[in-house]
Order: structure tokens, then C-alpha cells, then sequence
């Protein structure tokens, strides 16, 4: 707008003074039309002089700017086949590269949302055979370990808790999850209420005293519609009036990252009975040194590293070793930077991570040197223009401008594409979901730190493969560029590079095939193999009757009463009781001794994943007991101890031998000693694509516990049975709320086998893509190499070669390329395999999924070469000799 | 485009170009074509100063701010652009007429030394 304003207004300029000067003339006597060409010749070239003027206006560089651009458009449009397969490539590696680093963020890398992030690290106690290592401290252990240690500015603990909620005291109340903490959490963490303020230190002293509670942001929304006026309401937790004293900042989703807590209250208040408590005293976790459930956070001291606090915190530890030998003999105290906490309390995620990081990496790689292969063999043809462009005058800067400017474009556009794939990419990627009874929160999201990740990635990869030929093309010498035909200024040094590109493509390409086609293969197996339980015909629903206040004698009494009651029940065929739900990922971690069993120093027992169950458990499952027996109602609190193991565990423990009649002891040994009595089949427990793992199964009558999970298998549809099993928990006690009420098959579906097919396709489509790829790279430059020769071809026709032998010269060349880069890629991909098999332990097929896909990959990623070899070669071929020797 | 040898010529010509528009507009405002007739006059038809290359020194001088521009209507009703000096302008004048004083003494004293004036 502003710009044709300018232009015309100097154009009526210009007129003007042609009019006067033609005026003046005539008045000199001069006739009208010579009166005007002299004015015309005083003026000088009226072009030259609006461009001059339009020089002066500072704006050339946008002008110049938009010349390129137009140039570039213009070349871009006369090779549509390049600019696609250019832009489309860069797209499709960044797309990849964004959603990858989306869901790699997502896992590992999004920081807290507290204030200065990088100085909370993760306390807390281990010991040497952890199986989930998470680092928990029980809250003695916290105490002490606050009081001594100087490394920290302060240490905070915490642990989430599900009570019962209601708004105001008439309402029915709901269960929520709630984040017990001790007094200083929102100081230390530095988190500035939104309004209100945040907990005193010495409200989580004294147990009871302190009925406060915090409101997250999102419950306040939720729950309160944003009511400004909410301080110093009453609102009531497990029946007490709790006091609201404010609302957490939006951005401050909580310290555990997937699961956003609905309010905080002190840690002294009672959350929740626990029902893991050894004495009868509700709240005795407060005392007990060995109820390890608390996680625990601290900033560090100014000046203070790590190592430092890593240091104290170990001495502290051993310390209280030595204090509390009955509790605390394998306990030691470490310190994790959140980092090191998330990787190793989820070991496969950031493996997981890695793999399709590297994936996605590799797939940019490929990308890039397809882009770097179009251009380089469009050099020469480049060279000649820049030659003709130079000798007329143009600047050499300004030709390194106009070829920036094609990078540039061209990485624009594959970046926003390959932003816009990205996107789609993370929008099937956030419809990975984790099944559990609290809401988990897995937000997936492309944020402006992907975005910037995207468009870097883009650009330096368009810079660095798309200015090196550029320059080269500009060093041309003006002369020889001129003269030569196309093909003949580049020697035969560069045209062993661009072999070597392909190669190394091909190479890549077949181990993404490789690596996606062995995780797909392998994924698959696990998909079809099943779960190793049943999934049909499946209702569950889980319970808490301490939530309202049962003792533990009436708590058996319900379960005794449910499980009678649903059994009587029309449509059910059988129904069991569990501590654990498989794939719910809550199982429990038991320590044990078995007995003869030498432990590496150090540790004196194992933490195995384990579950409650009562005698119906493995037949409404259906996990076939393999050796011995399941569980029987006789295996009560009066009859000797006993359980069921799975094979892993028996062959871990007690291997080529029969673990039938052998023991072991609970409790970091110091327990009871159980009898195993049988050994029930392997079967999945925490996700469908998880190695073997130990699993125990302990009777539910000898060990009761408060939250429990009831099965029932139906005889028609699942859900039809939700209805009747309600009404009959409500003719039991109205009260006593049921939560996670699902059918298994719907859950299995919508989680574990969902993920699992997500996983599949991504590992899939990036290794599709890498070949695709690497296909297009040697199909253009084979065909280019075809270009270049067809006057060499035309000679050798014409002195008498035949079809045939130009196929097989041009079709050798390809082949040469396409078998070097396959036979590289198999090394290479065997090494990979290497690192992927200790990473992913392989399926129970094994070795033979491996083969299959190699036999399956490399004969199928040779033939595909082979013919983007023989396409340009049949076109070589068909050159008609007399065309092929004018040409030019 | 311009090779480099011509640039060279063009920014000699600019600075003593500038300085004669900047001059001619001391008397007040006038448009493209009064400015180079007056030029034409006020050499004496000497400087044969192509009216072309007027307007991008013109345009030049409007973004450096020695300069304004405005349009008005001339004595023949017609629209036209004006140009003025501005105070910077005026500033920018007088600082180059001192120079190009000492300039010309300069040359001057070099072409015509009074030793020589006496051999001759």
C-alpha cells in the first residue's frame, strides 16, 4: 500500500516536470511535440531515474528481498518435482523431529513449575534391590534428615492421599486426590499463592490442630466456578471442616507431574487412614521410621552442588543405620536431580524416549541429505546460470543472497509444514493414555519450545546442505562454466561424494527399517500374545471403606458380605477380590528373603511387585496355575502362611529346581516365613510391552488391607452388571462409595493395548519414512547421473552399443550403490540391534523376530532400490542417439 | 547494474550535488523543476547537471531529514511536490559552504601560487 502510494507519487513527480520543461520550451518557440523530447532528453532515462530515486528511499533491500523471493518462486515452480520431494522431506523430518521432542519434553526435559527449578533436586531413601526406584523416606527418617543436613535451603515432603470431599457439609461427598505436605512446601518450592496465602510452617507441627487446606487453581474452577470469595470457607475433608486459606497459582500444576492433586493440606491433618499402618493408631505414620511413603523435595543451598548434598545426605543416612538398626539396616539416603529421579523411577520411559528421539533424528539425517543430494545435482545446471548472471554483472554477494534466500524459502516452507505435521503428529500422540485410578494428567503438547526446536532444526539443516553447494556454485570460474555442457565441470571427485551421500543414506535408511521393523515385530508379538489374564467378560470397581471410617474387623466383614452377595447374583459367573488391578501400574513392592538365597552385599532381600488376592482370584483372571495350587478359603489368618509365585519369580529364586514347598520371608526378611504352594503362569503386569517381572500373590485373608479391587466375571456383558452390583453395595451401606467402576475390556483397550498400537505406529511410520526417503535420494541421483551422460550415451549407441548394455552400465552403477548402502546398513543395524536388544529386552519370540525382519527388510529395501536404479536406466536407454548428440 | 568505478564517480558528485540544492532552497520552497533551472542559472550554464539525477538526491536528502517534502498546489493548479529546508538542513548547509570554502582556498592556492605568478 505504502509502497504503490510512493511509486506513484514519484511517477506524477517525474510528469510534472516533463510538463513544465515541455512548457518552457514552447514558450522558447519550440513546436509542441520536439518541445517534449527535449524535455525527455534534459530529464535523462526516466527509468533509470525512478529507480535511482527509489534507491534512495532505503527500501532496496526489501525490493531485492522480494526479487529473490520471486526468483526463487519462480525456480521452485519450474522443478515442481524437486521443490516437493525438497520441501516434503524437510517437512516430513521435522514433523517427526517436533512430535518426538513434544513427547521427550513431555517426559523427561518440562521442568517443574516452581519458581527456579534447577535447584530442587529429589531425597530420599533406597535400598540396594528396589524394584520401582523412586526414592520414598518415611516421615521420622524426613524429620531427621530436615534437622541435620545443611546442603538444603529446605526440604519439603509430601504424599498424595485419596479423601472423601464435600463442598459444604450437606452435600454427599466425593473422592479426591488430595497432596498431604508438610508446612514449608510452598515457601521452598517458591510458589506464590494466587491468592490467600500458603501453609505456615508450623501448621503441619502438631497432629490435628490445623484444618487449613489450599485450593489448586483448576479444583477452585472446577469446583467453585472461580469464586473470589472463597477464603475462609468451610469445606469438609473425611468429614472434618477444613478452612480455605487460598488458591495455588494457575501455572503450578503440582510436584508430581502427571497427576494434578485437587487441594494440599498439612500433613499432619488426617488425610487418610492408612491402612498400610502397623499399629492401630491411624496416624501412626507419623512416628513409624519404617512407613516409607513420603517423596520428598529440596532446594539446594546457595554455592552448594549436588555431589555435596549427595555426600551429607549418604552420611546422614548411615547414620541413621546405625541408630535404627531394626528399621533402617538397608536403608541408605541419596539425592536425584529431577533428571535422574524421572529416569530412574521410570527407566523404560527414558529409553523409550531415546529410541524414538534417535529415530526421529535419523529420519532429519536422511531428510538432509536428500536435500543435500537435489541440490548438489542441481549445481551444474546452477553453475551455468550463475556463470551467465555473474559475466552480465551481477555481484557475487548478491547471487549468495538470492541462493540464501532459495534456502531460506525452502526452509520455511518444509519447517512450517513439517510444524504443521508436528502438530498432527502430537495430536495422535496426546491420545497416549495411562489408565489409573487417580487423574492422571499427560498433556502432550507442541510448545513454543518445540516450535522453536522445529524451525531451527529446519533451517540449519537447509543452511548447512543447501549453502555448501551454493557457494560452491558461485566460486564457479566464469569462463569454463560458460563453455562447458552440463555434467562436465565437475570432476569425478564430486561425483564420488555424492555417491558416498547415497550410500550412507541407504545405510540409514535400512536400520530405520531395521530397528522400527524389530520394535514393531516385537510389539506386535506382545499385542497378539495378550496379557496373560482375561479381559472379557470383566467388571471391575474398587473400594475403600476406611473412607468411611470402618474398623478393620468391619472392613473384612464388607468385603465377606460383597463377595457373597455378588456371587449370588444373576449373570455372575464368578467374582474375586485384589489389591491390584493388572495394568493400573499400583502394584505393591514387598520386600523378601527367600530362604538359601545369597543376595549380592549389601542387601538382604528383594523388592518384588505383589498383589492380595482371595481363591477365586486366578480363576476369575484366568492366570492358569501351572505347578501346586492357587489359593483356598482355608488359607486363612489361623492357617500357616502361604503363596503363589509366578515363573519368573520361581525360576529367579530357585532355578532348574521345583519352587513348590520352598520359602521365604516378608518384611525385609525379618517377617514371617511363607510357604510358596503354587506357581502361577507369567502374565503382563504394569504395560503390555514391559520385560517379564517377578510377581507374588499373597491370600487376602492373611494380610488384609483397606482398598481393594473387586473383579467379577459376567456371563453376558460386562457393564450390564455395573447397576446390579451398585444396588447391592447400597443395600449394604448406602455410604460406602464405589469409585473406577469399569468394564476390563474397555480399560485394556482404551490403555494398554491403545499405547501399544500408537507406539507401533510411530515406530513404523518413522521407519517407513527413512527408507521412502532414502529411495527418493538414489532414484534422483541416478537420474541425474543419467542426465549428465546422455550425450556419452548417445556416442555409445551411435558407435553401436544396444539397449540393453546401456541398461546394464547404467543400471550396474545404481545397483553398486544400492548394494553398498544395503550391506552397510546391515552392519550398522546389527550393531544397533545390539543396543536396542539390552535397552528392550526382545519378546518371548525373540531372535526369530529379528530374522524375520531382516528378511523381511532387506530383500524388500533391495528390490526397491534396485528399481529406482532401473527407472532412470530404462529412460537412459531410450535415448535416441542423433538427439542425444545435438543436444545442448 | 552499477560496477563499482561508477558508484565512485557518483558519490564525488553527490556531495557538491546535495550542497547546490540545499543552496538553491535557501530562498525558500520551489519543486523538482525550479530547482534545476535554478542551478541551470546559477552556474551560469556551466554545470550541466542532468535534471534526472535531481530527484533521487532530492528523495536522498528527504530521508537523511536535511530536507521536507510536501505537497501543495503549484501556480497552475496543479498538485506538486514542494521541498523545503529544514533546520538540520540549514545546519547541514552552512557546516559544507565553510567547507567547500576551505576547500576551494585550498585548491586554489595550490593551482595558483604566487611563486609562479611571479616566473611567468
Amino acid at each position: 500500500m505504502f509502497w504503490r502510494r510512493s511509486n506513484q507519487s514519484l511517477n506524477r513527480e517525474i510528469e510534472d516536470y516533463l510538463d513544465r520543461e515541455t512548457r518552457d520550451n514552447i514558450a522558447r518557440g519550440m513546436p509542441p511535440i520536439e518541445a517534449r523530447a527535449a524535455a525527455q532528453r534534459k530529464l535523462g532515462n526516466a527509468t533509470r531515474v525512478k529507480e535511482e530515486t527509489r534507491a534512495a528511499w532505503g527500501w532496496t533491500w526489501i525490493e531485492r528481498l522480494w526479487q529473490d523471493l520471486r526468483h526463487a518462486r519462480r525456480m521452485f515452480a519450474k522443478n515442481p518435482g524437486f521443490s516437493a520431494v525438497a520441501v516434503l522431506s524437510l517437512a516430513i523430518g521435522v514433523g517427526a523431529n517436533c512430535a518426538m521432542f513434544s513427547m521427550a519434553d513431555m517426559l523427561l526435559w518440562r521442568p517443574l513449575p516452581v519458581a527456579n527449578p534447577a535447584g530442587i533436586v529429589t531425597v530420599g531413601s533406597y535400598t540396594a534391590t528396589e524394584v520401582v526406584d523412586s526414592l520414598q523416606i518415611s516421615y521420622p527418617d524426613y524429620a531427621d534428615l530436615r534437622d541435620r543436613a545443611r546442603s538444603f535451603e529446605g526440604l519439603v515432603a509430601y504424599s498424595l492421599a485419596r479423601v472423601r470431599f464435600a463442598a459444604r457439609a450437606e452435600d454427599l461427598p466425593d473422592v479426591r486426590i488430595a497432596m498431604t505436605v508438610t508446612g514449608n512446601f510452598f515457601e521452598v518450592l517458591g510458589v506464590e499463592p494466587e491468592f490467600g496465602r500458603g501453609f505456615r510452617p508450623e501448621e503441619a507441627e502438631v497432629r490435628g490442630r490445623d484444618p487449613v487446606v489450599v485450593l489448586t487453581y483448576e479444583f477452585w474452577e472446577q469446583e467453585f466456578d472461580a469464586d473470589p470469595s472463597i477464603l475462609g470457607r468451610q469445606v469438609r475433608i473425611n468429614d472434618t471442616g477444613f478452612t480455605v486459606i487460598g488458591v495455588t497459582p494457575e501455572k503450578f500444576t503440582g510436584v508430581v507431574q502427571w497427576i494434578h492433586p485437587a487441594f494440599y493440606i498439612p500433613i499432619t491433618m488426617p488425610a487418610r487412614l492408612y491402612s498400610d499402618s502397623k499399629s492401630a493408631d491411624p496416624m501412626g505414620y507419623l512416628t513409624e521410621r519404617d512407613s516409607r511413603f513420603l517423596s520428598v523435595k529440596g532446594r539446594l543451598a546457595p554455592g552448594v552442588g549436588v555431589d555435596q548434598a549427595r555426600a551429607e545426605v549418604a552420611t546422614i543416612g548411615a547414620a541413621l543405620s546405625q541408630s535404627f538398626p531394626k528399621t533402617n539396616r538397608d536403608v541408605r539416603m541419596g539425592v536425584r536431580t529431577e533428571r535422574e529421579a524421572i529416569t530412574s523411577a521410570r527407566p523404560g520411559v527414558g529409553a523409550l524416549a531415546a529410541m524414538l528421539m534417535t529415530l526421529a533424528g535419523a529420519v532429519l539425517l536422511v531428510a538432509c541429505a536428500n536435500i543435500a543430494s537435489l541440490l548438489t545435482s542441481r549445481a551444474p545446471a546452477r553453475a551455468r546460470e550463475m556463470a551467465l548472471r555473474l559475466s552480465i554483472g551481477a555481484s557475487r554477494p548478491r547471487l549468495v543472497r538470492q541462493l540464501l534466500t532459495e534456502s531460506a524459502l525452502l526452509g520455511g516452507a518444509g519447517g512450517l509444514l513439517g510444524v504443521g505435521l508436528g502438530h498432527l503428529g502430537v495430536a495422535l500422540l496426546d491420545r497416549f493414555t495411562f489408565v489409573s485410578d487417580v487423574p492422571v494428567v499427560l498433556s502432550i503438547e507442541l510448545n513454543e519450545r518445540s516450535l522453536f526446536f522445529g524451525l531451527a532444526m529446519a533451517l540449519l539443516s537447509v543452511f548447512l546442505f543447501g549453502l555448501v553447494p551454493a557457494l560452491q556454485t558461485t566460486r564457479t570460474d566464469l569462463v569454463s562454466g560458460l563453455k562447458a555442457t552440463v555434467g562436465s565441470v565437475f570432476q569425478k571427485r564430486r561425483f564420488w561424494g555424492r555417491n558416498l551421500l547415497v550410500v550412507g543414506q541407504v545405510a540409514t535408511g535400512l536400520v530405520l527399517l531395521a530397528i522400527s521393523s524389530f520394535m514393531y515385530i516385537g510389539f506386535r508379538a506382545q499385542l497378539t500374545s495378550g496379557p496373560g489374564f482375561r479381559t472379557d467378560h470383566l467388571l471391575v470397581m474398587e473400594f475403600d471403606p476406611t473412607l468411611v471410617d470402618y474398623t478393620p474387623e468391619k472392613t473384612k466383614q464388607f468385603y465377606r458380605d460383597l463377595t457373597a452377595g455378588v456371587r449370588s447374583l444373576p449373570g455372575v459367573r464368578s467374582a474375586a477380590l485384589a489389591s491390584f488391578l493388572p495394568m493400573s501400574s499400583g502394584a505393591d513392592i514387598r520386600q523378601i528373603a527367600p530362604e538359601g538365597y545369597e543376595f549380592p552385599a549389601g542387601a538382604g532381600t528383594a523388592g518384588v511387585m505383589s498383589s492380595l488376592a482371595d481363591e477365586s482370584y486366578f480363576e476369575t483372571m484366568k492366570i492358569p496355575i501351572v505347578e501346586g495350587r492357587g489359593f483356598r478359603s482355608s488359607d486363612d489368618a489361623e492357617a500357616p502362611r502361604v503363596a503363589v509365585v509366578n515363573q519368573t519369580l520361581g525360576e529367579r529364586y530357585w532355578p532348574a529346581q521345583s519352587p513348590l514347598g520352598k520359602r521365604f520371608r516378608l518384611s525385609g526378611g525379618e517377617g514371617p516365613w511363607v510357604e510358596i504352594v503354587g506357581v502361577a503362569r507369567d502374565s503382563k503386569y504394569n504395560g503390555l510391552t514391559d520385560p517379564p517381572a517377578d510377581f507374588l500373590y499373597l491370600p487376602y485373608a492373611q494380610d488384609p488391607r483397606n482398598d481393594m479391587i473387586l473383579m467379577v466375571e459376567s456371563a453376558g456383558g460386562a457393564a450390564q452388571l455395573a447397576a446390579p452390583v451398585r444396588n447391592l453395595v447400597r443395600s449394604l451401606d448406602p455410604a460406602q462409595p464405589i469409585y473406577a467402576v469399569r468394564a476390563m475390556k474397555e480399560f485394556f483397550q482404551g490403555g494398554p493395548v491403545h499405547n501399544t498400537v500408537l507406539l507401533i505406529q510411530a515406530v513404523g511410520a518413522m521407519g517407513l519414512m527413512g527408507m521412502v526417503m532414502a529411495l527418493i535420494g538414489l532414484y534422483g541421483l541416478v537420474a541425474y547421473a543419467v542426465s549428465t551422460r546422455t550425450r556419452e550415451i548417445g556416442i555409445r549407441m551411435a558407435i553401436g552399443a544396444d539397449r540393453g548394455s546401456v541398461l546394464r552400465m547404467i543400471l550396474r552403477q545404481g545397483v553398486a550403490l544400492a548394494v553398498a548402502g544395503v550391506g552397510m546398513g546391515v552392519l550398522l543395524s546389527i550393531g544397533a540391534m545390539r543396543v536396542l536388544v539390552a535397552v528392550f529386552p526382545p519378546p518371548t519370540a525373540g531372535g526369530s523376530g529379528t530374522l524375520l525382519g531382516y528378511a523381511l527388510v532387506v530383500p524388500a529395501s533391495l528390490a526397491v532400490t534396485l528399481l529406482a536404479a532401473y527407472i532412470p536406466a530404462r529412460r537412459a536407454s531410450r535415448v535416441d542417439p542423433t538427439v542425444a548428440l545435438r543436444y545442448e | 547494474m552499477p560496477t563499482g568505478r561508477e558508484l565512485n564517480r557518483i558519490d564525488l558528485l553527490q556531495g557538491t550535488l546535495d550542497m547546490l540544492i540545499l543552496r538553491t532552497l535557501l530562498f525558500g520552497p520551489a519543486h523538482g523543476h525550479t530547482i534545476a533551472h535554478a542551478i541551470d542559472r546559477g552556474s551560469e550554464e556551466v554545470l550541466q547537471v542532468e535534471h534526472g539525477s535531481l530527484y533521487p538526491a532530492l528523495h536522498r536528502l528527504v530521508r537523511q531529514g536535511l530536507l521536507s517534502a510536501k505537497d501543495g498546489l503549484s501556480e497552475n493548479n496543479r498538485r506538486a511536490k514542494f521541498y523545503s529546508l529544514t533546520a538540520k538542513g540549514r545546519r547541514h548547509l552552512t557546516a559544507e559552504s565553510s567547507k567547500w570554502d576551505r576547500l576551494t582556498r585550498a585548491i586554489a592556492g595550490i593551482m595558483n601560487p604566487t611563486g609562479e605568478e611571479g616566473r611567468s
